[in-house]
Parts: C-alpha cells; structure tokens; sequence
C-alpha cells in the first residue's frame, strides 16, 4: 500500500461528488425540459488490484469511487406505451373534430337546417291546397324549393370543402412527417457514432424520443430498439426508419370526396409504393376522408335522390295552372330525374304555373283543348298539393330519412368523443407513468445536492487530513 | 401505483384536471347563454331525433291552423250567402202562394208579382255568385269567375257531365274536412231542369195560370228542402271546423311545451349546476396552487 494512496481515493472521492453534482445541476436545469429524461451518476467503488504484484504483500483496501458512467433513466416498455396512446389519441382527436364540423353544417336542430327547409318547402304545399290560383301561394312554393335544393347543396358543399381541407392538412403533414423520419435517421447515425467512441448520446437519445413521439402522433410509429444504439422506425408493420436510411411517404388517390367511391386514398412509401397502414393523426385525416365525410355526402345523396323521386312521383300524376300534366319538380340539373345528387338537385319548374296542384284534368272541368294547344277551362281543384303536403309525414320519406341520419350523427359524434375522453384518460396515465420515471424531482435532485455536497466536504477533509498525516511524518525526519 | 412523482407529473395531472373543470364550467355557460340543451345532436342524439320531429309536427300544425281558418272563412261565407238566400226563397213563395190565392187579383197585380219575383230571382242568382277568396264559392273547382250565367245556367264544374270534387281543408294529420258546396248539392240539379233558377223562372212566367203554378210551388218547396238540407250541412261542417280549430291549438301547446322540455334549458337548474361547478374549479385552483408552489428548495437555508 502507497503511502499516498489515500490522497488519491480521496481525490476520486472529489471528482465523484463534482461530477454528480454537475449531473444534479443538469437535472435541475432541465427540470422543465420537454422529453428531458433524469440523468444519474452511476458510482462505482474501484476494487484493490485483484491480482498482487509480484512479491506484493498486505492486504489492500479499494482504490476509491469510480464516476465515469452518466445513464439516462428510461422505461423502454412505457415509451412503446406512450408512442401507442398518443396515437389511437391523435387519431380519435381528428375523427372527433371531423364529427363536430359534419354537425356544424347540417345545423341541427335548429331553423336554418335541412329540416326545418323541409317543412317549410311542405307547408307551401299547403298554402297552394287553400289557394291554388293565388300566384302569390305559387311563387312562395318555389322560392322554398329552391332554398331547400341550394341548403341541401351548400351543405353537400361544406362537406366537400371539410374534404378538401383534411386532404390537403394530410399532404401538409405527411412533408413534415418526412422532414421527422429522416431527423430521426440522422439522429441514430450520430448516436451509433458516437457510442462507438464511447461518448455520451443521453441528449441525443432524448431529442430523438421525442421525434420518433411526435411521428407517433403524426402516423402512428413506434419504435424497435436494434441494440446498436440504434432505433428502427415501424409504421403498421412497415419499417420506415432503419438506422441511417429513412423512406419517404406519399398520399396518392382521388382530390375530391366522390372520386373516393372507385379509388382509394392510400399513403404509401416512396421509393417502393408500399401501403402504410398509418395510425395517429394521418389514421384520423384518412378515416375522415375515406368514410366519415363520404359516408354523409352518400347519405343526403339519398335524402336528395328521394326527395326528387317521391315528389316527382306524385307532380307528374296531377295537372298545372294550364291544364298540362305536370312534369318534373325536381332534376340533377340536366333535366334528369334519376341521377339526382345532393350536389346537383335542383328545381325543374321555372314559372309559377308549373306547380301542378290538381287532381282533375281539365276535361273534367269542363274544358276542350284549343287549336292552339291550350284548354278553354281548367280545374282549380287543389287535392295534389294536399297529396303532397301530407308527404312529409311519410315514413320512408326523405324527412323521416334525414331525421334518422342527424340522429345517427349524434350517436356516432358522442360515441367518438366518449372513446376519446377516455383514451386521452389512459394517455395522460401513460405519460405520468412516463414522467414518474423519467422526469426530475426537484426534492430529489435537492436531496443529491446535499448528499453529494456532504460527500465533498468529507472528501476535502480526507484531504486535509492525509496532509497533517504527512505534514506529522515529514517532521519526525527533522 | 406509481411510488415516485416529479413535479411536471403533478403540474400535468393538475391540468388536466383543471382543463376538465374549466370544460365542464364553459359547457354550462354557453347552455345559459344560448339557452339551449341541445345545440348539437351529438349533445343528445334521442332529444336530437324528439326535437326534429317536435319541429316537423309544428310546422305542420301551423299550416293546418292557417287550413283551418281559411275553411272556416269559407263556410262562414257559404253559411251566410245560404242563409240569406233561403230568405229570398221563401219570400219567392209567399208571391207564389199569394199568386195562388188571390183569384181576385186583377192583371195589374198578377203581374206586379211576377215581376217582383223575377227581382228576387236576380238577387238570388247574384247571391250564388258569391266570391270567397277569388273564386265562386258554389262553383265547385272550377276556374272561372262565377257559378251560374246571367241566364241562371249553372257553369261550375259538378253539374252532372262533369263530376263534383270536393275543395278540402286540411285540419290534421288525418283528416281533411270538405270546405265547399256545388250549385247543384245548394239549390237542386241543373240537368232536371228544375233547380232553384229555372224554377224561379217558371214562376215569374206562370203566374196567372194556377195550374202551372201549383206545379212549380211544389217544385220551389223541393228547392227549398234542398236548400235546408245544405244549411244544415254546412252548418256541421263549420262545427267539425270549430272543432278541429280547437284540437289544433291544444296541439299546438303541447308541441311547443314538448319542444322546450326538449331543447331548452332548465335556467334554476343549470345555474344551480355552473354555481356547484364553479365552485369545483375555485377548490381546484386554489389545491393547484398550493401543491405546485413548495419544493425543498423553499426550505433548504
């Protein structure tokens, strides 16, 4: 055993208290640090050579504490966990969101949506049964169909731009997702580096959690630990990012709502046009796009399609203010009666005498047809528009239809905003159970402060000590 | 059980807690202020479906009030024009019976009456010509201007080669009640040649000759059964109308009643509710700022 030997453990003893409380003062300076995961010393007494020198004798004590090692203190499992969570969140968040604009447009209930245009454009039936031969009763009649056919079509048309809009956040996120997966891949050439040298990559590791958590969020990623270092990117089983190299994502299908009905809308990797069965945000964007929006558009396509064939149906069997058979109320715009849409229904008749309100031809009211087409005498007999009147009470009828449709809206909006409630509950567990491992307690780190400064103290003391011991020792020589 | 809490962790939980607080004090202040449970359907899908049927059936009841004062306009038109119309009749035939009896009456008066029923007839045929809302009210459905001619020929639709089709009002859901009654239903078929206007004729030309005369009476008194007949049934009608008059404004209170338990808020409710939530979100505040402030720092010299 040296006689300076002591001086030397104690001097590690002192480069161990300084380096822990620089870890300490790094944990304190990031107590509020995003993604910043605790750090702690790892001291490790230095053992007495193992093996003696040669014609070594005594029995040696340890060499003092070793503080080389700084880890980072994370739960792999409850990362995997997080990354998960924030997902079916992110993508639940969007679909809830999607919902809530579907219901904005159809504006129920209240007296600016569909339904209420319904009731109106069916009481001016009622007004034509009173007055058949008041033009001011007829006009009524297609002003409201026509304020019924633009509601019907500007909410087909708010759907439409809710699409557009969701397409176009995707695109805008998917670039960004990219810019991410190729950081993420930079981030694990750096990390392989520089563990290969043997520095320290906690920083880096914890700018590159977070990375791979906002690309969970994004399109569901998560991540494989490969051992290196490195961590493999994995989107629905497709890997993305494998170490150095990170592939690209594309959205390709149809630009508007209706093309979604012959092709699909598929994210695929680029270079390989492999599908990705994405998650997160860009699951939520997708899901909107590929079945809630058009799901609805589909659904009042019906309403409209119905609208069209059951009024239609009873106009066509009655006869106008002229004595004509009455024709089409309600076309796709192109005189067509069967191809009706909610983007293209529109109101066929363009006068007011065209609203046919009677039952009874006007040969049985006493009229002969004229040389030139017209009849003498017509009937003002108004049992048509009572007829029509009484369909809103149908049970198939395009009301009775709408009606189920909002209801099924609000089940469905309450059923996803209740799924996220409480998936964002599970998701916010997670992350305290995340941050309970890996944030900083500043009562801990205060606690080590001490620890640690009552440990240099000591050490200093050891110092000073093992001088007297040999200050003693020199002057016994004198 | 998580046995290890960071600060962070707390000043999370504790947001999220007050998020929820803060969403819940919102909700019920955007209830108050609109005044409305349902603002959404996804707020209540069942009060959702209730409130748009509850609006539907209101909408309806609505248009059939308008339908139903409208019918009973008409019938109060049909009523009176009859009323007075059977007066005229029956003054027709005491100048017919006086025409009958008086064998004493010279030329001179004889055709003093003939000429005064020949003034009613006038009044009587003006009177079938009654217009309600534009059109001839004992025209039938047709389109034009009058019922009869100025020669009394009925020209509405419903006089036997052309049959009557009811003008209806739509009193409810189920049933529609029948408005209007045709010249020949009031005052006897054209076709027969013996409604009230030809009968009415035949008297101005018979009087003088009593046999001719006792005919037509009996045909005047048929006309005027007729006409009783119609009084009575368009006075059955307007009841029916009065009726459904009634129905329709207690439905109509009730679907209004209906759609504000439906949409609208219960205010002593919903203010009892924000004051207890409120209250909820000043504790948790107050707990929040308590819990989040001390560490060990605040106490290390």
């Amino acid at each position: 055993m040296s006689t300076f030997s002591g001086l030397n453990t104690a001097g590690t003893a002192l480069w161990a208290a300084q380096r822990a409380m620089d870890v300490t003062g790094q944990n304190v300076a990031n107590a509020n640090t995003d993604g910043y995961s605790r750090q702690r010393v790892d001291l490790q007494s230095v053992a007495a050579g193992a093996v003696p020198a040669m014609w070594s004798t005594g029995q040696q004590v340890g060499q003092g504490v070793n503080a080389d090692q700084v880890t980072r203190i994370r739960d792999a499992f409850l990362q995997v966990q997080a990354q998960g969570s924030h997902s079916s969140v992110a993508s639940l968040t969007v679909q809830d969101g999607t919902l809530t604009a579907v219901q904005q447009a159809f504006q129920e209930p209240g007296s600016n949506g569909i339904q209420a245009q319904l009731s109106s454009f069916w009481a001016g039936f009622g007004d034509i049964a009173n007055h058949p031969a008041d033009s001011g009763a007829r006009s009524q009649l297609l002003e409201r169909a026509q304020t019924l056919a633009a509601g019907i079509r500007s909410t087909n048309g708010s759907l439409d731009q809710q699409w557009g809009q969701t397409r176009d956040s995707l695109q805008a996120l998917l670039t960004d997702a990219n810019a991410t997966a190729a950081s993420i891949a930079g981030l694990n050439q750096e990390i392989k580096a520089a563990t290969q040298t043997g520095l320290s990559t906690n920083e880096l590791a914890d700018k590159r959690d977070q990375l791979i958590m906002k690309l969970s969020e994004q399109i569901g990623a998560s991540s494989v630990d490969m051992g290196d270092g490195t961590l493999n990117v994995v989107v629905g089983g497709t890997t993305l990012v494998a170490g150095g190299t990170a592939l690209g994502m594309e959205l390709t299908g149809p630009n508007d709502s209706r093309g979604t009905a012959s092709a699909p809308l598929v994210i695929q990797t680029r270079p390989g046009g492999t599908p990705l069965r994405v998650g997160g945000t860009a699951d939520g964007d997708l899901t909107s796009m590929t079945s809630i929006i058009p799901g609805y558009q589909k659904q009042l396509d019906g309403i409209a399609q119905q609208l069209a064939t059951q009024v239609n149906a009873a106009h066509q069997t009655g006869y106008d203010q002229d004595g004509n058979a009455g024709g089409k109320f309600f076309t796709d715009g192109a005189g067509g009666g069967t191809a009706v849409t909610a983007a293209n229904l529109t109101v066929a008749l363009t006068s007011t005498r065209q609203v046919a309100a009677a039952t009874v031809d006007p040969a049985s009211a006493g009229g002969t047809l004229q040389p030139d087409g017209t009849w003498s005498a017509v009937s003002s007999d108004s049992n048509l528009a009572d007829t029509l009147f009484q369909q809103r009470l149908l049970g198939t009828g395009a009301d009775a239809t709408y009606n189920s449709m909002i209801t099924g809206l609000g089940v469905q909006a309450t059923a996803t905003s209740t799924t996220l409630s409480a998936q964002s509950v599970i998701s916010t567990n997670v992350d305290a159970a995340v941050e309970s491992t890996s944030g900083v307690n500043l009562d801990e780190e205060m606690t080590n402060m001490l620890q640690f400064q009552h440990g240099y103290a000591a050490a200093g003391k050891l110092v000073s000590t093992i001088n007297q011991m040999l200050d003693d020792l020199m002057n016994m020589v004198q | 059980m998580i046995t290890r809490v960071t600060q962070r962790a707390v000043t999370q939980t504790s947001l999220q807690g007050l998020y929820g607080n803060l969403r819940a004090v919102n909700k019920l202040q955007q209830q108050l202020s609109s005044g409305k449970v349902i603002s959404m359907p996804s707020d209540d899908p069942t009060g959702t479906n209730k409130a748009l049927l509850t609006r539907q059936a209101l909408s309806g009841n609505a248009q059939q009030t308008r339908n139903i004062t409208d019918g009973q306009n008409l019938l109060a038109t049909t009523d009176s024009t009859l009323q007075s119309m059977v007066t005229g009749v029956q003054k027709v035939r005491d100048l017919t019976v006086q025409a009958l009896n008086g064998g004493a009456l010279d030329a001179a008066s004889l055709q003093d009456i003939a000429t005064q029923v020949t003034g009613l007839r006038q009044t009587l045929l003006g009177a079938a010509n009654t217009v309600a809302q534009g059109r001839p009210v004992f025209g039938g459905i047709t389109s034009g201007s009058t019922a009869y001619d100025t020669n009394g020929k009925y020209v509405g639709v419903g006089d036997g080669t052309n049959p009557a089709t009811a003008v209806n009002r739509r009193v409810s859901d189920v049933e529609a009640i029948r408005a209007d009654i045709t010249g020949p239903e009031a005052f006897g078929s054209p076709t027969s040649g013996k409604d009230l206007f030809a009968v009415t004729a035949n008297i101005a030309a018979d009087v003088g000759d009593t046999a001719k005369l006792r005919g037509d009476l009996s045909d005047l008194d048929a006309v005027l059964q007729k006409m009783t007949t119609a009084l009575a049934d368009v006075g059955t009608r307007a009841a029916r109308m009065d009726a459904a008059a009634q129905v329709n404004s207690t439905q109509q209170l009730n679907l209004t009643s209906v759609q504000s338990q439906t949409e609208d808020i219960d205010v002593a409710k919903t203010i009892m509710n924000l004051q207890v939530q409120q209250n909820a979100y000043q504790a948790a505040l107050s707990a929040t700022a308590k819990s989040i402030t001390p560490s060990l720092v605040d106490f290390l010299q």
